[in-house]
């Protein structure tokens, strides 16, 4: 059995732990100043590249990388704190927003110390008015405290942060939609390049930093880069020779909703696989797995087949998926998953910002195609295409032969893979957002074909038998693509 | 007809207290547009929904074109462009919720307080003819762990069943 592992949350539920005193007991704020006493700025972002940090927000990029990416001759620099959750499935950021807002304080103030920045963004979903509400406070008590405003602890430092809220838009969540958000205006995505990192908000070098992310920080420079390596898996990365390090480093706080008997907020080490964590969180409820969303609702469905996929950054993008938020979505064998898929369709055409003309059209396409399946108005006639799977040489590829296949779920995947393709990874969108529409739609249908060609064939919804509904390991294009990487012997 | 009219021509200001706190936000960026939302924010909270008026007010404010305000509030969700009740009642209905039966809390709300959904288009279409509820879905509220949720004003209730949704009707209306 696998055991929690709180280090960010270790102190959530502690009686006022919202207040700068009962905090402070529990060693808040002294990581920030052990940073501003035994550290120069660079050996901060050292340490947070050392350390293998991951952005916890969704991309799961290196967070010291994105640091060295930021022009240090350019001032003002921006630190954006991605407080935005709107993922579904996703809900460990309002915890610490609500309940201890000042590890957050802290955080950001270790990031504005590395950086040279003076001003912080967080950037609140405007359905957050009790968080906005605890974290306004905090804030108010560490300007009180001198830990925030002019000449922060007598270093010479001014560092202010303010609070931005959102008002209900998904893709404010993207980074650069944020920033536009952040400027007064329609929150729609910019194109990159030009990367936040060089040029962001009011056109300076802006950091936009996942809530988890920053949180990670006092940990990180209280109990020494050391200490936090030791947390979660380092793969090698086989393509190099020797295989280069890719570390997964520290815990992650998974989010677990749907058909388990706890849902909740689970702070684990990294690199634990899907099926511990359902025993986590109190088991299945049901009697057996159909599927499991890893990564919040943009991230590709994994069958029963996958449930030893480890929950880490390397092992579920190898295995074609994402841990992407970390919010994981139990579905038990009730579920429908053409309707599971017509519920999150319809979210994905409700928050496509409109910019782009695949994403503004292809994900209503997307929706009403699988309506139509739903309905048990999906088109009975086929079209015959070739068939992919494992050919002659033992890999995914066209082998030759041709398949019939029903032309609506052939016309859902060619509008799916025309917003972002699946297969090449390429999208036609200003930003990823297209991918996120574009994997659970490929992904359900072709890992769950036989209930979306059941419904077509009977003209109505019909939940099959987890086994039938599913298809066979061999004929998964995920299960046959995946790669499961390799721990690095510690020297 | 006539009553557009009226909104049109009751002008908006910002009464003391939040002629304070909108002093304090322009502070906070380097440039006053940066202050659209908070400030759209300030301002429907005091006018109940975001008027012609309201907009105009708000471009003066932030120094920009009215044109760009409507841009702006008709691509947020959270800005209502027409009168709401008093209690706005939103029902995440995305999949960690639909997997806890929330659509047996939609339909007991819809029935209790005999209305229709609204549509971001047509808030009236779910607003109580009493102009006490409106009743609308959303997205995921980062609440999955604790579904169904809904959100009434500002508050969030937790688990809900029919039953918990009548005591808390009950409360509002008592
Ligand atoms: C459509 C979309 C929605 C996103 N929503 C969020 C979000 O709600 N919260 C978040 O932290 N990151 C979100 N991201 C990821 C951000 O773009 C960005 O990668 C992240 O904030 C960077 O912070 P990190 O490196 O600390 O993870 C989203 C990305 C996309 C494409
Ligand atoms: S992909 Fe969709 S959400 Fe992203 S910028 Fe284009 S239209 Fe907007
Ligand atoms: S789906 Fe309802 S709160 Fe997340």
């Amino acid at each position: 059995m696998v055991e929690e592992k709180r280090i960010l949350y270790e102190h959530l539920d502690v009686p006022d732990i919202n207040t700068f005193d009962v905090f402070r007991q529990y060693d808040g704020y002294k990581r920030f100043e052990k940073a501003i006493a035994e550290y120069q700025p660079d050996d901060i972002a050292k340490m947070v590249m050392d350390s293998g940090l991951k952005g916890r927000g969704g991309a799961g990029f290196s967070t010291g990388l994105k640091w060295s990416f930021v022009p240090r001759d350019i001032k003002p620099c921006y630190l954006c704190c991605n407080a935005d959750e709107s993922e579904p499935g996703t809900f460990s950021n309002r915890y610490v927003l609500e309940k201890n807002p000042h590890l957050l304080i802290e955080g950001i103030l270790i990031c504005c110390y590395a950086m040279g920045i003076e001003t912080t963004y967080v950037y609140i979903r405007g359905e957050f008015t009790l968080g906005k509400k605890m974290l306004d406070a905090a804030i108010k008590e560490a300007y009180e405290k001198g830990y925030l405003g002019k000449d922060v602890c007598g270093t010479g430092l001014n560092i202010d942060i303010y609070t931005h809220p959102g008002a209900g838009a998904y893709i404010c969540g993207e980074e650069t939609g944020l920033i536009e958000s952040l400027e007064g205006k329609r929150g729609q995505p910019r194109n990159k390049p030009p990367f936040p990192a060089v040029e962001g908000v009011f056109s300076k070098p802006t950091v936009v930093q996942n809530v988890e992310t920053l949180c990670n920080l006092p940990f990180i420079v209280g109990n020494g880069v050391e200490w936090y390596t030791q947390m979660g898996p380092t793969y090698g990365d086989t393509r190099f020779d020797p295989p280069k390090p890719d570390p997964n480093t520290g815990t992650k706080l998974y989010c677990i909703s749907g058909d388990v008997n706890e849902p909740g907020v689970y702070e684990l080490e990294l690199g634990l696989t899907c099926s511990e964590l359902i025993e986590v969180a109190g088991g299945l409820r049901g009697e057996e797995v159909k599927a499991v969303i890893p990564g919040g609702s943009s991230a590709p469905i994994l069958t029963h087949y996958e449930l030893d996929t480890r929950l880490d950054f390397t092992s579920l993008t190898l295995a074609k998926s994402m841990l992407g938020s970390g919010g994981i979505i139990v579905m038990n064998e009730t579920r429908n998953i053409v309707d599971c898929l017509l519920n999150i369709m319809k979210f994905y055409a409700h928050e496509s910002c409109g910019q782009c003309t695949p994403c503004r059209w292809g994900t209503p396409w997307v929706r009403d195609i699988v309506q139509r399946i739903a309905d048990g108005g999906g088109r009975p006639d086929t079209i015959t295409r070739p068939k992919f799977g494992v050919t002659e040489s033992g890999r995914w590829g066209d082998t030759g032969e041709t398949e019939e296949i029903y032309e609506d779920l052939d016309l859902l995947e060619s509008v799916a893979n025309n917003i972002a393709n699946v297969d090449t990874m390429t999208w036609n969108t200003i930003c990823v957002f297209g991918i996120a529409v574009s994997w659970p739609a490929v992904s359900y249908m072709r890992k769950f074909r036989p209930e979306f060609e059941a419904a077509i064939r009977e003209g109505k919804l019909v939940t099959l038998p987890v086994a039938e509904a599913t298809v066979p390991p061999e004929e998964n294009y995920a299960y046959q693509q995946r790669f499961i990487p390799k721990e690095l012997e510690s020297e | 007809m006539s009553d557009e009219l009226i909104q049109i021509e009751t002008p908006f200001a910002f009464n003391e207290e939040n002629q304070r706190e909108f002093d304090e936000l322009i502070e906070r960026y380097p440039i006053k547009e940066a202050a659209m939302l908070p400030t759209l924010h300030l301002a429907q909270r005091q006018a109940g929904y975001i008027t012609p008026a309201v907009m105009k007010y708000v471009a003066e404010q932030l120094d920009v074109t009215v044109m760009k305000v409507k841009d702006v509030v008709t691509f947020y969700p959270m800005f209502f462009e027409e009168p709401v009740g008093e209690y706005v009642i939103r029902v995440c209905h995305t999949l960690p919720c639909a997997l806890r039966d929330c659509k047996v809390v939609l339909e007991h709300l819809k029935a209790k307080l005999d209305t229709d959904i609204a549509s971001e288009t047509n808030l009236a279409k779910g607003t109580t003819a009493d102009g006490k509820f409106t009743l609308m879905k959303v997205e995921c509220l980062a609440s999955c762990d604790v579904a169904p949720v809904i959100m009434i004003n500002d508050d969030l209730y937790k688990n809900l069943t029919p039953e918990k949704v009548d005591e808390i009707l009950e409360t509002l209306t008592g």
